[in-house]
C-alpha cells in the first residue's frame, strides 16, 4: 500500500524499534478498538449461538447438551419445513424479478435520455426509506378495506371482487414478494447503472463496425462487462432477503398459518417462547448455506482489491 | 455517457428512433407511477378522515385533516419514539465513524502481518446477519444487565454499524492517493496528522455517506429494537410504530402519519447526499 522504506524515517527517532515495527504497531491499535468490538459482538455470539443450538437452552437455565436432538426436533415440525420453502421461494423469486427489473431499468437508462439524474433519484424512493415504512405501505395497500390495491382493481374493472390478499394462504407470499421488489430494486438498478456507465464506448463502436446488431452487442460487450456486478449483487441480495425479518413481521408476521413463514421470523417465535435451544437452531440451521454465499461474495469482492 | 445511437442513417427506418424513444419514455413513466403509487397512498392516508379511508375509499382525499397527526403525537406519544431514535442513531452514527475511520485507515495505509485476516474478518462480520446473532446476543446483554436500555441497544447496534462503515470506509480511503499523505509526513507530519489533516478532509464526501447509511441503519432497525426494548417509553420509531399494527384496531390514519414523519428525515439525507450515495453503493459496497 504505502512505500514504507527505511529511508523513510522521519527525523527524531531514537528508540529500538524499526520502521516497519512501529508501522505494525500502529497498524494494530488503529484497529484494534473496531476488531475488540466485532469479536465481541459478532465472532463471539455467532460461536455461542451455535453452541446453544446443541442444548437444551431455555431462558433461566442454561441446560444440557443434546446433539442434534433440536435439529432433529426442528426438521419434523412442519412450521420449519414451510420456513425452508418460503425462504427459498422469496430469494430465488424476487432475485429473479429484482435482476429482470434491474437491468433492464438500468440499460434504460443509460440510453441518451433527458433527466436522467431526475429519473435516478426517483428509482431511489424505495430503497431510500425506512423498511418498515415501505412493509407498511403495503401492508395497507393490500388491505380489503382501505387498501389501494382492491380500489384499483374494482375501479378499473380488472377484478371485481375484493381480495384479502394477506389474508389467504394463496396471495400473502406472492404479496410479500412485490413489496420485497418494490424496495429492494432500486439498489440492483443503480449499481448495474454505476457499472455500465464504465464500459469503454470504443467497444461498442467496434462491435457495430463488426456488424453486430443491438441484441448481439447486448451479449457480447454488455453482459460480460456486467457479469462480475451481477453477480456481487445477486449473492448480496440473497444473503439480506433470506434473513430480512421486517417484510415478513410487518406485512404477515409468517401467517396466515405459516404460509409466509421464513427463518428469522421462526426463530423470534421460538425466542419468545423462551425455548432458545430450539431458537437457536433455526437460525444455526441455515448457518450451512450463508457460508457457501458468504465464501463466495468474499472472494468476488477480494479479487478486486 | 455515449451509447449505441439509433440507426438513423437508414432512410427506411427513420421512425425507429422515435418509436425507440416512446417506449423507453413510456416505461421510465410506468416505473415512476409503480414508485410513486404506495408513497402517494401513505400521504393520502395520513390526511384522510377515518370515514374516508375505510367506508368510502378514494383515490383522492375529500377532506384534508391534520387529525391523524395530532392522535399520533398527543396520543401515542411519537414525539419520544423520536427523540429515542435521534439518541441512538445519533450515537451510533458518531462511535461507528470515529472506530472505523481509525480501522479503515489501518487497513488501507498500514503493512502489518495480519492484515489480510483482519480485512476479511471486518468483510464476514458485514455478510453475517443479525437474525443469526439475537439470540446470543440477548442473553450477553441480559449478563451485563444492559437490557432494555437505549445504551444496550446502542451496543448492540455497533454488530452491524461498524462493519459496514469501515468497509464502506476503507473504500473511500483507498480512492486517496497514499502521496499525499507521504508528502505530509516527509514534510513533518506524523501518522495521526496526516490522517486528520489530509485523509479525513479530503474523504469528506465519503464520510458524509458513511454517516448517513450508518445512521438510517440505526434509524430503521427493528429486530434487535423488538427484543431488548421493553418499556415503552424507551421504544424507538420503528418500534412505536410496529406497536400500533399488533393492536386490536389498526388505525392506519396515525400509523401512516408516522410513516410519513419517520421516513422524512431519512429521504431527505438521501436525496441531500445523493450523488455521494450512489457513489458509495456502488464503489464502496459493491465494486464493480
Amino acid at each position: 500500500m504505502t512505500a514504507g522504506p527505511a529511508t523513510a524515517n522521519p527525523t527524531g527517532f531514537r528508540r529500538r524499534l524499526t520502521f516497519s515495527q512501529r508501522q505494525a504497531l500502529w497498524g494494530y491499535l488503529l484497529v484494534l478498538p473496531a476488531i475488540a468490538l466485532l469479536i465481541l459482538l459478532v465472532a463471539y455470539p455467532f460461536l455461542y449461538a451455535i453452541f446453544i443450538s446443541f442444548t437444551s437452552r431455555i431462558v433461566g437455565d442454561a441446560g444440557e447438551w443434546v446433539g442434534l436432538d433440536n435439529f432433529r426436533y426442528l426438521s419434523r415440525t412442519s412450521s420449519f419445513e414451510k420456513a425452508v420453502r418460503n425462504t427459498i421461494m422469496l430469494v430465488v423469486v424476487s432475485d429473479i424479478a429484482k435482476l429482470i427489473i434491474g437491468l433492464g431499468l438500468a440499460l434504460i437508462l443509460n440510453e441518451q435520455i433527458k433527466g436522467r439524474g431526475l429519473y435516478r433519484a426517483f428509482i431511489l424512493l424505495p430503497w431510500a426509506m425506512p423498511g418498515f415504512v415501505a412493509f407498511l405501505i403495503w401492508r395497507l395497500l393490500f388491505q380489503p378495506i382501505g387498501g389501494g390495491i382492491n380500489l384499483i382493481l374494482t375501479e378499473t374493472g380488472i377484478y371485481p371482487e375484493i381480495i384479502d390478499w394477506l389474508g389467504q394462504r394463496s396471495t400473502a407470499l406472492p404479496a410479500v414478494i412485490i413489496a420485497s421488489v418494490w424496495r429492494g430494486f432500486p439498489f440492483w438498478c443503480i449499481s448495474f447503472l454505476a457499472a455500465l456507465q464504465t464500459v469503454p464506448p470504443d467497444l461498442y463502436e467496434a462491435a457495430k463496425i463488426d456488424g453486430a446488431n443491438a441484441i448481439q452487442r447486448f451479449w457480447s460487450v454488455t453482459l460480460p462487462h456486467l457479469k462480475h456486478v451481477i453477480l456481487v449483487v445477486t449473492l448480496l441480495s440473497s444473503i439480506w432477503t433470506a434473513n430480512s425479518f421486517e417484510n415478513i413481521w410487518i406485512m404477515t408476521q409468517g401467517g396466515p398459518s405459516d404460509a409466509t413463514m421464513v427463518f428469522p421470523v421462526l426463530a423470534y417465535f421460538g425466542m419468545q417462547t423462551q425455548r432458545l435451544g430450539e431458537a437457536a437452531a433455526v437460525s444455526v440451521a441455515m448457518v450451512p448455506a450463508l457460508l457457501i454465499l458468504v465464501f463466495v461474495v468474499t472472494a468476488l469482492l477480494k479479487e478486486d482489491d | 455517457m455515449a451509447t449505441v445511437s439509433p440507426s438513423s442513417s437508414y432512410p427506411r427506418r427513420r421512425w425507429a428512433p422515435i418509436a425507440k424513444s416512446v417506449a423507453l419514455y413510456g416505461i421510465i413513466a410506468i416505473v415512476i407511477v409503480i414508485i410513486l403509487f404506495p408513497v402517494y397512498w401513505m400521504v393520502t392516508i395520513s390526511l384522510k378522515i377515518p370515514r374516508d379511508i375505510y367506508r368510502t375509499p378514494s383515490l383522492w382525499p375529500d377532506l384534508v385533516t391534520m387529525d391523524n397527526y395530532r392522535i399520533l403525537i398527543n396520543e401515542k406519544k411519537f414525539l419520544i419514539n423520536i427523540r429515542n431514535s435521534l439518541i441512538v442513531a445519533g450515537t451510533v452514527t458518531a462511535t461507528s465513524i470515529v472506530v472505523s475511520s481509525f480501522a479503515a485507515y489501518s487497513v488501507v495505509r498500514f503493512k502489518y502481518r495480519f492484515k489480510g485476516l483482519i480485512g476479511r474478518v471486518i468483510l464476514f462480520a458485514y455478510l453475517t446477519p443479525v437474525s443469526l446473532l439475537f439470540i446470543p446476543l440477548s442473553i450477553i446483554i441480559a449478563r451485563l444487565q444492559l437490557g432494555n436500555s437505549l445504551f444496550g441497544l446502542i451496543i448492540v447496534y455497533l454488530t452491524f454499524s461498524i462493519p459496514l462503515s469501515t468497509w464502506l470506509l476503507s473504500g473511500y480511503f483507498r480512492g486517496v492517493p497514499a502521496e499525499l499523505e507521504e508528502q505530509a509526513m516527509v514534510d513533518g507530519s506524523t501518522r495521526m496528522g496526516a490522517l486528520f489533516k489530509i485523509l479525513l478532509p479530503l474523504s469528506a464526501p465519503g464520510l458524509v455517506a458513511v454517516a448517513i447509511f450508518t445512521f438510517t441503519g440505526a434509524w430503521n432497525e427493528l429486530l434487535l429494537a423488538l427484543i431488548f426494548i421493553t418499556s415503552e417509553d424507551l421504544r424507538t420509531v420503528p418500534l412505536g410504530l410496529n406497536y400500533l399494527i399488533t393492536g386490536d384496531v389498526f388505525l392506519w390514519g396515525p400509523i401512516m402519519a408516522g410513516a410519513v414523519l419517520s421516513s422524512l428525515p431519512v429521504i431527505t439525507l438521501y436525496f441531500l447526499a445523493q450523488r455521494f450515495m450512489v457513489h458509495g453503493m456502488t464503489s464502496g459496497g459493491v465494486k464493480g
